[in-house]
């Protein structure tokens, strides 16, 4: 469904994606680890071009591109089948809760606002947001705002969601109500990639763990490959330093 | 006296608004430039409104009034050119470069995430300015435009330097016809007019400011916005 072939981008000097290999089939849910530093959150944002790679290809069903010959088509086209979820949640501080899951739909998608305000209201429902429909980000705790990210990413109907470190930037006190959200959702079946330092949560949601370390896939496999038998001493290390501090 | 300073205040007035309109527009295509940064354009820009924002005002009135005939003698519209005309020129150009310097930052305000999000949702750079990022650069950007009309209001009082008839030109009038013998009551009446110009500027920018979404932790009722703009007056 979604293949990266050699994917390369450096900031400045300092080369983040070596070349990055990675697919994904439809219905995965992919965790994709590794310490700070490492490309992951590039990685996720190289997929709908919130990032210009260097070089390297992207494959996304019947859409094809090459980085260095970006195309606006194949880049509206992709954005349009994925939807992301950032660690600083994003939510669109000039909009209400429900403006910001309805515009998209509306702006983008050209729906009718009586169809947008169904679904949204639907979406805001499923993370448990209804009764905070018409207050603005600046009146929300950072759970909330996190829930209201992930409702505007799935109601504009995405192939594949990206979670970037949606847990990050929250309380700890807080974190447990967006891991619950993001449980559902990828329970649902919806495609998904999860970039995160929660362990035992990738461990439980996923169907495949994606080690990176200094800009490479480093492993690559199912949870019970990477957490019970690690390949390598690096991985090891990694998975040791993470559970000991969770 | 008063009311003959009055009659003086619809040029003013037209003086200001032309300014204001005219910079504002000016503004709006220098912020433009100079964020997205166009070769050779940009650092044309860049050297406009390093003028507007250095030279004195009443200098830039002058070069408009001295420099404006020559342009519309080699355009052959000689007849077009008034004192009124070169301080409307010189006053937009002054507000357009200076309010750039208030829009340009006000657009970086904008955080990052904001324009990843609306890119990553797939909305046109268009849609994304208008709906996203336009209103929160709004946002940050009224109080300095407050500023910026008030400082506008201050300096229409250069133009009776260059022959324009505005109150300020009006009461010079006065006082010499009266022999100088009104000259603080003179002064008193213009302070007010011009107090309340720029009282009445600076509440509608407040009321823009008060009822914008991000500005308040709770929603404003019109009831307490106009308590909240009672009290800061």
């Amino acid at each position: 469904m979604l293949e990266l072939k050699d994917i390369k981008l450096s900031y400045g000097s300092t080369q983040v994606l070596n070349g990055v290999n990675l697919s994904v089939k439809r219905g995965d849910v992919v965790s994709i680890i590794g310490p700070s530093g490492t490309g992951k959150t590039t990685l996720l944002k190289c997929i709908n071009y919130l990032v210009k790679p260097a070089s390297g290809t992207i494959a996304f069903d019947q859409i094809r591109m090459d980085y260095q010959r970006a195309d606006k088509a194949a880049i509206q086209a992709i954005r349009l089948r994925t939807a992301m979820v950032f660690q600083q949640f994003n939510v669109f501080k000039n909009m209400t809760v429900l403006q910001n899951v309805m515009d998209p739909l509306v702006v983008v998608q050209r729906k009718s606002t009586d169809e947008a305000r169904d679904i949204a209201l639907r979406e805001l429902e499923r993370v448990g947001l209804s009764a905070k429909r018409d207050s603005y980000p600046s009146q929300l705790s950072g759970g909330q705002l996190q829930r209201t990210g992930i409702a505007r990413a799935l109601a504009v109907r995405p192939d594949v969601m990206l979670f970037d470190e949606p847990t990050s930037s929250l309380d700890p006190e807080l974190v447990g109500e967006v891991l619950k959200v993001i449980k559902d959702v990828t329970s649902s079946g919806i495609t998904s990639l999860l970039v995160t330092h929660e362990m035992q949560f990738a461990k439980n949601i996923s169907n495949r763990i994606v080690f990176m370390d200094r800009g490479v896939v480093a492993a690559d496999g199912s949870p019970a490959e990477i957490f019970d038998a690690p390949s390598s001493p690096r991985l090891a290390q990694f998975l040791q330093s993470e559970l000991a501090f969770q | 006296m008063i009311p003959e300073l009055l009659s003086a205040l619809p040029l003013t007035l037209a003086i200001t608004f032309t300014a204001m309109f005219v910079g504002f527009c000016l503004a709006l295509v220098a912020a433009t430039l100079r964020v997205r940064r166009i070769p050779v354009v940009s650092h044309l820009t860049d050297l406009y409104v390093s003028y507007a924002r250095s030279v004195p005002v009443v200098l830039q009135l002058f070069v408009a009034f001295y420099g404006l005939p020559l342009l519309v003698a080699l355009m052959g519209a000689e007849d077009f050119f008034s004192p009124t005309i070169a301080a409307m020129v010189g006053l937009s150009f002054y507000h357009g470069g200076y309010l750039s310097e208030v829009m340009r930052p006000a657009y970086l305000a904008v955080d990052r995430g904001q324009h990843d999000a609306a890119d990553s949702l797939g909305y046109t750079f268009r849609q994304k300015i208008a709906r996203v990022v336009g209103p929160q650069a709004v946002h940050f950007a009224l109080p300095g435009y407050g500023n910026s009309i008030i400082y506008l209001i201050h300096n229409v009082a250069l133009v009776m330097y260059i022959g324009a008839a505005d109150v300020m030109a009006t009461a010079h009038l006065i006082m010499q016809r009266d022999y100088n013998q009104y000259q603080f009551e003179t002064y008193l009446v213009l302070a007010v007019i011009y107090a309340l110009m720029c009282l009445i500027a600076w509440f509608i920018v407040r009321f823009f400011e008060l009822r914008s979404p991000m500005q308040a932790p709770e929603a404003m009722t019109t009831t307490q916005i106009k308590n909240a703009l009672i009290a800061s007056v």
